[in-house]
């Protein structure tokens, strides 16, 4: 019995890990996708983010039934739970990328993507927050964890500049108002994407300490 | 163990115990029967002895016996004269009963009766007196019984007290004999001697201590062998179970994947979550040949992954890791080169066939046959000079045993401007000249293939009425030659670039100048055949300056 339980924790892990790679991915492609004006990516994009949402059935499945069927206690009840938890953050993120990629079709036909000087360290930072925050949940790492956590503050900022970015987009042309705004779309996108890997980032803490923070 | 001693001993104790209880018991029994018959013989006699003296009135006179004997006096022919516990009147005749009948004929009679309506075993003991009657006395056996009823409780007690003696010794016991057992120092098993009869176990485990120590000492030295080679080896390599958990990593493997230390969970996938990586740990699990390319942080990797069989199940895999980032550099390069050479080679050659075409058409008027020979000649010097130049290159790539004598660079670079000057004169540039003497360990036309070169380009890239210096001597120890034009300059995104084959920086102009895009790289391959560092100063419109220190 404890054999099967140690097995399902295994493949809990991979499935976990694997789920968080395919992530990577999804954001790295539609980061490229936008800045690099690149048609192919926007399919890679779409094809990873279905990937990420049956992984997240299959995750969701291996969840509950180790938690019905192994009935687990401490330590390991915390780690299956947060597991449940973060792929949904997992799953939204995966959403998001795809959202992105779908808008920079629209604007590489514009060309206007320059003009947010701002948005490139935007995605740089969240795919960077992603990609830690899975970290944290792969090696345990609470200061990583913590370290995520604390990015949101940067993130937030750089929504703040790009947003400016915009205006002043705005104020010199009212040629290009309509990409200005899905621009900030895709700038909202990646901020929730960073709120995501916050709370990835709050459940890798939970699942080590126990404590559930107040959510925001 | 202690409990299955404590158990033999005491469960014996016990059961000796009960035993000899039950049969003491029963030996008690017996023989308070035996005291009881023998009692009420000794009191009968008594009696009759006063009866045969005074007759019935003495049985009268007499105090009831407390342990409750029953006493009778029955007439020859039977009728009851006396008895001490009931009315004589009313009782029947007894001249029938067993023991009368018997004492009548012998003397004395006894017998023993069962009362169904008391349900008592009652001892009957009679006795013929002299006057013919009989004295029948009557005891009934529960009071032997009851005496040993009586015993049982001190018997009781003493079985009690003495099973708690005996639980506490077994104890105690078990405790003894366990102690030297637990107190054993397996490690070194022969100098125990507490059994005797251990031993042989003794020694044997002795023996069994010393090989495993031997194999495990065995095994840790194959393993430090087995860590020096992996860490050793500048190939990664990762060995994995079929659950993907980490058996064996070598340092170059975690390097190459990005990863400082191994994961606390063991698993592989831990290290590298990247699409290349996760697809060569599944095939590989699935069973079949897996061949990737990992890329990270600028390296190009090559993931290989076999899977390990046993018992045509796949128990895990191995995945080797190379670094094929310069591999691949090289081989873009070499793909350049190819393209570019042909291109090169190509274009004199399309104007030679022109030209060729035309004149054996015979469309050229007979005044400008000169002319177009003049063109072909021209491009076929060019495909000459290429030619040569390629040649020069890969006689450079191939390292052949260096002949080296010493040779004066100041001597090289005379000879090689006396060659150039004639050239620089057409473009009206100026030569200048500091040659002091530096001998150096070398190539001679090697180093002057090097100098002429440099100078065709400062003369070359150049401005007209430009200037070119060069100069030879030592500086900090080192021999150098440098040479420098006051030309066009190369921009500062090119500086990197220029020694590579056919690299030219401003590509719509090449042609005019002339030049087959290879100077430079004789000279870096010519420099690193000497084991010269080349520095190139160049600035936009000002000028370029390059050293070459050996």
């Amino acid at each position: 019995m404890r054999q099967i339980f140690q097995d399902q924790m295994k493949e809990l892990e991979i499935e976990m890990i694997s789920t968080g790679g395919l992530l990577e991915q999804a954001i790295d492609a539609a980061v490229k996708a936008l800045t690099e004006e690149n048609f192919e990516k926007i399919q890679e994009v779409r094809h990873l983010e279905e990937a990420v949402d049956h992984a997240e059935k299959k995750i969701e499945n291996l969840c509950l039934r180790l938690i019905t069927l192994q009935q687990p206690v401490a330590g390991d009840m915390r780690r299956i739970s947060a597991a449940l938890k973060m792929i949904t953050d997992m799953e939204r993120i995966g959403d998001q990328a795809a959202d992105i990629a779908d808008l920079s079709q629209r604007l590489i036909d514009h060309g206007v993507y320059r003009h947010a000087k701002h948005l490139n360290q935007m995605a740089e930072v969240t795919s960077d927050m992603v990609s830690s925050a899975i970290d944290a949940y792969v090696n345990n790492d609470l200061e990583l964890a913590k370290k995520v956590m604390r990015t949101d503050d940067v993130v937030d900022e750089l929504f703040v500049n790009v947003k400016d970015d915009l205006i002043t987009l705005i104020r010199q042309s009212d040629q290009q108002i309509e990409s200005a705004v899905d621009l900030l779309m895709v700038a909202k996108y990646f901020e929730r994407i960073g709120d995501h890997a916050v709370n990835i980032a709050e459940w890798v803490d939970y699942s080590i300490n126990g404590d559930i923070e107040p959510q925001k | 163990m202690t409990k299955r001693i404590f158990r033999s001993i005491f469960f014996t104790a016990l059961g000796v115990l009960l035993a000899s209880a039950v049969l003491i018991l029963g030996i008690l029994y017996q023989y308070f029967s035996q005291e009881l018959e023998n009692e009420v013989h000794n009191q009968a006699v008594y009696l009759s002895a006063g009866v045969d003296a005074l007759g019935v009135s003495y049985l009268e006179e007499i105090e009831e016996p407390e342990d409750g004997t029953r006493i009778t006096l029955i007439a020859a022919d039977g009728t009851v004269l006396y008895d001490n516990e009931a009315d004589p009147a009313s009782m029947e005749n007894h001249a029938k009963r067993e023991e009368v009948v018997e004492a009548k004929n012998n003397g004395i009679g006894e017998s023993s009766r069962y009362s169904a309506t008391l349900s008592e075993q009652t001892y009957y003991y009679a006795l013929l007196l002299e006057n013919g009657d009989v004295l029948r006395l009557s005891s009934t056996q529960d009071s032997s019984f009851a005496l040993v009823l009586g015993m049982i409780y001190p018997f009781v007690a003493i079985l009690m007290l003495t099973l708690a003696v005996s639980g506490f010794l077994a104890w105690a016991i078990a405790r003894r004999i366990v102690q030297p057992l637990n107190e054993m120092n397996l490690d070194h098993p022969e100098e125990i001697d507490t059994y005797e009869e251990l031993t042989p176990l003794l020694t044997r485990m002795s023996q069994q201590n010393h090989q495993i120590d031997e194999q495990l000492q065995e095994i840790a030295q194959r393993q430090q062998e087995f860590v020096t080679i992996t860490e050793n080896m500048s190939e990664g390599l990762l060995v994995i179970d079929a659950h993907t958990n980490v058996l064996s990593c070598n340092n170059a493997a975690l390097q190459m994947l990005g990863s400082v230390s191994l994961p606390k969970q063991g698993s592989a996938l831990a290290l590298n979550r990247s699409e290349a990586f996760r697809t060569a740990v599944s095939e590989s699990l699935e069973g079949n040949h897996s061949l990737q390319m990992l890329r990270l942080h600028g390296h190009s990797n090559q993931v290989l992954a076999n899977p390990v069989w046993k018992d045509d199940q796949v128990i895990g895999a191995v995945l080797v890791l190379l670094d094929v980032t310069e591999r691949e550099e090289r081989e873009s390069l070499r793909r350049e080169f190819t393209a570019n050479v042909s291109h090169e080679l190509k274009t004199p050659l399309t104007t030679i066939s022109g030209f060729a075409e035309l004149l054996a058409a015979g469309m050229v008027r007979s005044e400008d046959v000169s002319h177009f020979g003049q063109n072909i000649y021209d491009e076929a010097q060019r495909l000459i000079n290429l030619v040569v130049d390629i040649i020069h290159l890969s006689q450079l790539d191939e390292v052949s045993e260096p002949q080296m004598t010493s040779v004066d660079l100041s001597v090289v670079a005379s000879s090689v401007l006396d060659r150039i000057r004639p050239v620089a004169e057409k473009q009206q540039i100026t030569v200048k000249t500091a040659l002091d003497s530096a001998v150096v360990m070398g190539n001679a036309s090697i180093l002057d293939e090097m100098i002429f070169n440099l100078c065709d380009n400062a003369i070359k890239y150049n401005r007209k009425q430009g200037m070119l210096t060069v100069s030879t001597g030592f500086e900090n120890g080192h021999a150098y030659v440098s040479v420098k034009d006051n030309g066009i300059g190369i921009p500062k995104s090119d500086q990197e670039r220029v020694f590579e084959r056919f690299y030219r920086v401003d590509k719509s102009h090449s042609r005019a100048i002339g030049g087959t895009g290879l100077g430079l790289s004789i000279v870096k391959h010519g420099a690193i055949y000497h084991h010269a560092t080349i520095s190139l100063e160049s600035e936009l419109g000002k000028g370029t300056t390059v050293k070459v220190s050996f």
